[in-house]
């Protein structure tokens, strides 16, 4: 990831604090005996390079071969995750909502950036950007089209799900054509971090 | 539209953190609510606050551009302050002896000896 690689001198006086502030928080709660580093380093790296939307699509997956999986998703997105051991913070109160021939849905946080972390890892830059958050809820059809490449059908009805700490949204996408007889595994690899987010397809069969 | 076009898919934008800081923050909130600092909702009630705060003074000249992990540090210094576990006072003389000190501030001296040896047995 390109952050923990970049090399760039820190652009101004205020980043130069900022970064000075963090460090401070934490000598200060090192100090105080609330964290170490050691635990620090370990979140970081966690969340980091384990924590992440391949998880998502192992549940995705699952869904689309094990129809009685599938349903205890839709009815609790969080216990059905549990089931396969994915969970922890920001993954309470979960809601899958599944995508059909008929109805498209993308997930937004409108007030901070509330997100399925268990399953989808962190959210891209582009998810907390204010212009993402406005523009998807007042026309979300065009910024799928413009932004993401993304066309959703005129027949198709497009649903736009607000996430908040009490209950954190995510997309079930429609199981790509061609792949009748497929293992979960082979499937689990067409499950893409922004179909889940809804603003994109799962990848194509090949 | 210049922000979503950064921030599309493939561009910078596409990854959770820009800098290394910005995981640095995000572990610190996560590593202070699981030693129980706070409630993790305390902690996303703030974070709204800051980014509203800085949406309604939107229109102000000078205004610092869009930071995400930004508003997540206002967020953690609000709620360690509302515990009690830390003072504007305490974090602005810290950070302000973190600026002060050279990135490499120990490593302007020649070390001419093995730093340490582990003897043949």
């Amino acid at each position: 990831m390109s952050a923990s690689h970049s090399t760039a001198p820190v652009a101004s006086d205020h980043q130069a604090e900022v970064v000075a502030r963090v460090k401070a928080i934490e000598s200060i709660m090192i100090e105080k005996g609330l964290m170490t580093t050691e635990a620090v380093d370990r979140l970081a790296e966690i969340y980091e390079n384990e924590v992440g939307p391949q998880l998502g699509a192992k549940v995705v997956a699952r869904a689309w071969t094990d129809p009685v999986f599938k349903a205890r998703l839709l009815e609790n997105a969080s216990t059905a995750c549990a089931e396969m051991g994915i969970g922890g913070l920001q993954g309470e109160d979960m809601v899958a909502v599944e995508d059909t021939d008929d109805l498209h849905h993308v997930i937004v946080c409108t007030l901070c950036s509330c997100y399925p972390w268990p399953v989808l890892g962190l959210p891209p830059n582009w998810y907390k950007q204010p212009a993402y958050r406005s523009r998807m809820v007042r026309e979300p059809r065009k910024v799928l089209r413009e932004e993401f490449g993304y066309a959703v059908a005129d027949d198709v009805e497009v649903r736009v799900w607000d996430s908040s700490s009490e209950l954190r949204y995510w997309v079930l996408p429609q199981r790509p054509e061609g792949t009748d007889g497929w293992s979960a595994e082979q499937l689990e690899a067409l499950v893409t971090r922004d179909s889940m987010i809804g603003v994109g397809a799962p990848k194509a069969a090949q | 539209m210049q922000d979503l076009v950064y921030g599309l898919p493939g561009g910078d934008g596409d990854v959770p953190f820009r800098e290394p800081w910005e995981l640095r923050a995000f572990a610190l909130a996560v590593a202070a609510y699981h030693s129980g600092q706070y409630e993790w909702s305390e902690f996303q009630l703030s974070l709204i606050e800051s980014i509203k705060q800085w949406e309604a003074d939107g229109a102000r000249a000078g205004q610092e551009p869009w930071s995400y992990y930004e508003h997540w540090l206002t967020a953690l210094e609000t709620v360690l302050a509302g515990s009690g576990l830390l003072s504007e006072a305490d974090l602005d003389d810290r950070t302000r002896s973190v600026l002060a000190t050279p990135k490499s501030a120990n490593h302007h001296e020649p070390h001419r000896e093995p730093v340490a040896i582990d003897p043949a047995r």
